[in-house]
């Protein structure tokens, strides 16, 4: 982990919902162009947590973030922050795939076309195309772009959201168990996508499953009631944990 | 419980379910056999106003008793004096009537029949000093006998037409000269005192413009006020307080909006009464409740999946909710807004108030022109005594019944169509 750059660092991050508090002095240190995976129990707050890498939180009204998190050095969680560039910065996929009712071009020309990012239809054209291709699904649907998003199959629909998410060329992106809805075929296809992806962005992945983590992250960290148990490579954590909560965690005896 | 019990618990199960199903089928039934009833009745009384009756006169276009000649113009020809010639034609009928039955004669045709030969000359002006045989529209009561809706046997004293006219009339039906047509007049004429050439044309233009007016108010102020309000509002008490009052608003009788429309819309601002302009401002407030309430219902029922994926891709708040909210509500918002419409098509209590009742005979051209609408018409036609206006005003109906069914079709299958496209 040493001679790493560091992409995120969050320092003391406490999160309240209202009077209930879901994140605990959380300090965490996310390598660039690496997949590390957050894992832990439900209702731990590894969602809440990457939710705050984007101010996604900032959409909940009883929602206060607390303590800082620096993308690149720069503190985000700053009232002064605009947060639409933040998010063009650090994109996210959710658990459900949440594709726009548009057409398929239009899913993934939408980022592209509210940030400005084409001169002309031809530019545009290009980002569709080379975004669905990073996603592997460009030789999908590269007949029928004109049809509605909705009426993809679930793997497929969660593909042309992480190709949406790229379309407008994050440096980070944030997956929210984007995989818990999918067959074992379309993770299968998930997974190698984000293998790929990670030699551009740095990924930060929420999941469920253990062997997920294993097999495609290369730093997990382990929450547990809102505070971080244990964070090391995956490697470690799978093999030989510090911590007994996480043997317990990952061998499946609770959770 | 043994198996005894079991099979008793068992038939319980099973008649209480049968019990259900009957109760619910015969509600339904009741409820359908009184729409049924309502629609009978009223296309019973009503179809008959669809179709007017004429009878062929042979009339001698005579140019000395007209005052016009061949090179007469337009002008000339309207302000010529078309009666002698009418009477000549119906005194024709029995030549050897007594002078007190001519009058009686006069009576068997409606009192626009000079205006239909003055239109009939002004299209066929070769017909100058010929005979021809033109339509005429007979007069209500014969038209009544005529459709079957007024009863030839009662006492001649007790109806409106002498037995003289009877004769007439059954002489010229046995020669096939009395004839019925489709009554585009109905559709046409504005209304009028007499039933046989009174119309809904007035109406219709009244009730489309007040339509106008109303959608083109009460749709946008609606729909902006319930995005704000579902999606930018802060929750607070205030939002909380502006919620309950639309609801209530939604509830308050709309006699209320027409005592309203006419302290502020007439006696305030002065804005010309009866006319399609205040009823249409009027049914926009009573309107607007019942469009923000789908509306934000319809907002409310959009994932909020789709605005979290839109603002996670950067997307300002209205962005994501012009660009991702607001058409997949679209539908909602639209069959709300039409429903709303069809019941402001239907309101009359608030329009008696801003004077929409009074007797409009010409077919108003803009909003600004006195008017009435559909459903007055029918107040006013049901309390007219002349049978002719019995049908006329359950057709008025059927025309009513029309629209709004079409409207609320309408309604239907756009939210089934957009709500198809993109589940």
């Amino acid at each position: 982990m040493k001679n790493q750059k560091i992409k995120i660092s969050t320092k003391n991050l406490n999160v309240f919902y209202g009077a209930k508090q879901a994140l605990f002095d959380v300090n965490l240190e996310l390598e660039e162009k690496k997949v590390t995976a957050l894992i832990g129990p439900s209702g731990c707050g590894k969602s809440t947590y990457i939710r705050c890498l984007n101010r996604m939180n900032d959409v909940i009204d009883i929602c206060k973030v607390e303590g800082s998190i620096k993308i690149d050095g720069q503190e985000i969680n700053k009232k002064d922050v605009d947060v639409n560039l933040l998010r063009e910065k650090v994109g996210m996929v959710f658990q459900k795939p949440n594709p726009f009712p548009k057409s398929i071009y239009d899913n993934i020309a939408y980022g592209p076309r509210i940030h400005g990012l084409a001169d002309n239809k031809n530019d545009l054209d290009q980002i569709v195309e080379s975004s669905l291709k990073k996603a592997a699904l460009w030789d999908e649907v590269k007949d029928r772009l004109n049809q509605p998003g909705t009426g993809l199959s679930g793997g497929q629909q969660q593909r042309l959201c992480i190709a949406r998410t790229i379309s407008i060329n994050p440096e980070v992106i944030l997956m929210d168990e984007p995989c818990s809805a999918l067959d074992p075929i379309a993770t299968a296809k998930i997974e190698e996508l984000i293998d790929d992806l990670k030699k551009t962005y740095t990924i930060v992945i929420v999941t469920h499953s253990m062997s997920q983590a294993a097999r495609v992250s290369q730093n997990t960290g382990f929450f547990h009631l809102g505070k971080i148990l244990e964070f090391n490579l995956t490697e470690k954590i799978f093999k030989n944990p510090d911590n007994k909560l996480t043997q317990d965690y990952i061998t499946g005896r609770f959770g | 419980m043994n198996n005894k019990e079991k099979e008793i618990f068992l038939r319980k199960r099973y008649s209480a379910e049968k019990r259900f199903r009957f109760f619910g089928i015969s509600s339904i039934i009741i409820a359908l056999s009184f729409l049924c009833i309502l629609l009978i009745n009223i296309f019973t009384n009503g179809l008959s106003a669809f179709s007017r009756t004429e009878i062929l006169l042979k009339i001698n276009f005579n140019e000395k008793k007209l005052g016009i000649n061949s090179s007469s113009t337009d002008k000339e020809i309207k302000q010529a004096n078309f009666d002698e010639v009418l009477q000549d034609a119906l005194l024709s009928l029995a030549p050897n009537a007594p002078e007190l039955k001519q009058a009686e004669l006069m009576d068997l045709v409606s009192i626009d029949a000079t205006t239909e030969l003055k239109k009939f000359y002004l299209k066929n002006k070769d017909v100058l000093n010929k005979t021809a045989e033109v339509a005429v529209t007979l007069s209500d009561d014969i038209d009544q006998v005529h459709k079957g809706n007024f009863p030839r046997d009662i006492p001649e004293d007790r109806r409106r037409f002498s037995d003289f006219q009877l004769k007439i009339y059954d002489e010229q039906s046995s020669k096939n000269k009395i004839i019925s047509e489709f009554n585009w007049p109905f559709i046409f004429n504005a209304d009028s005192r007499e039933p046989e050439i009174a119309g809904v044309g007035a109406s219709l233009m009244g009730s489309f413009f007040t339509l106008i007016v109303c959608l083109l108010l009460s749709f946008p102020l609606g729909i902006l006020a319930a995005i704000y309000l579902e999606e930018f509002a802060p929750k607070n008490k205030i939002t909380e307080i502006i919620e309950v009052n639309v609801n209530n608003l939604a509830a308050v009788p709309s006699i209320v909006f027409g005592l309203l429309g006419l302290g502020v819309f007439l006696n305030y601002f002065y804005l010309p009464r009866s006319t399609p302009l205040v009823g249409g401002l009027v049914l926009a407030l009573m309107t607007l409740p019942r469009i923000i309430i789908p509306c934000r219902a319809a907002l409310k029922a959009v994932p909020p999946s789709i605005r979290e994926g839109a603002l996670a891709l950067g997307a300002s708040k209205v962005q994501t909710v012009m660009h991702n909210v607001v058409p997949l509500a679209m539908p909602g918002t639209l069959s709300g807004t039409i429903i709303g419409l069809s019941q402001a098509l239907g309101e009359t209590a608030p329009l008696l108030l801003i004077g929409m009742v009074a007797f409009i005979n010409v077919v108003p051209s803009t909003p600004l022109d006195p008017s009435s609408v559909l459903p007055v018409q029918v107040y006013l036609w049901s309390e007219s005594a002349e049978r002719g206006f019995v049908e006329k005003t359950s057709a008025t109906i059927i025309i009513l019944i029309f629209f709004l069914a079409f409207m609320n079709s309408f309604a239907i299958y756009l939210r089934n169509k957009f709500e198809k496209k993109w589940s």
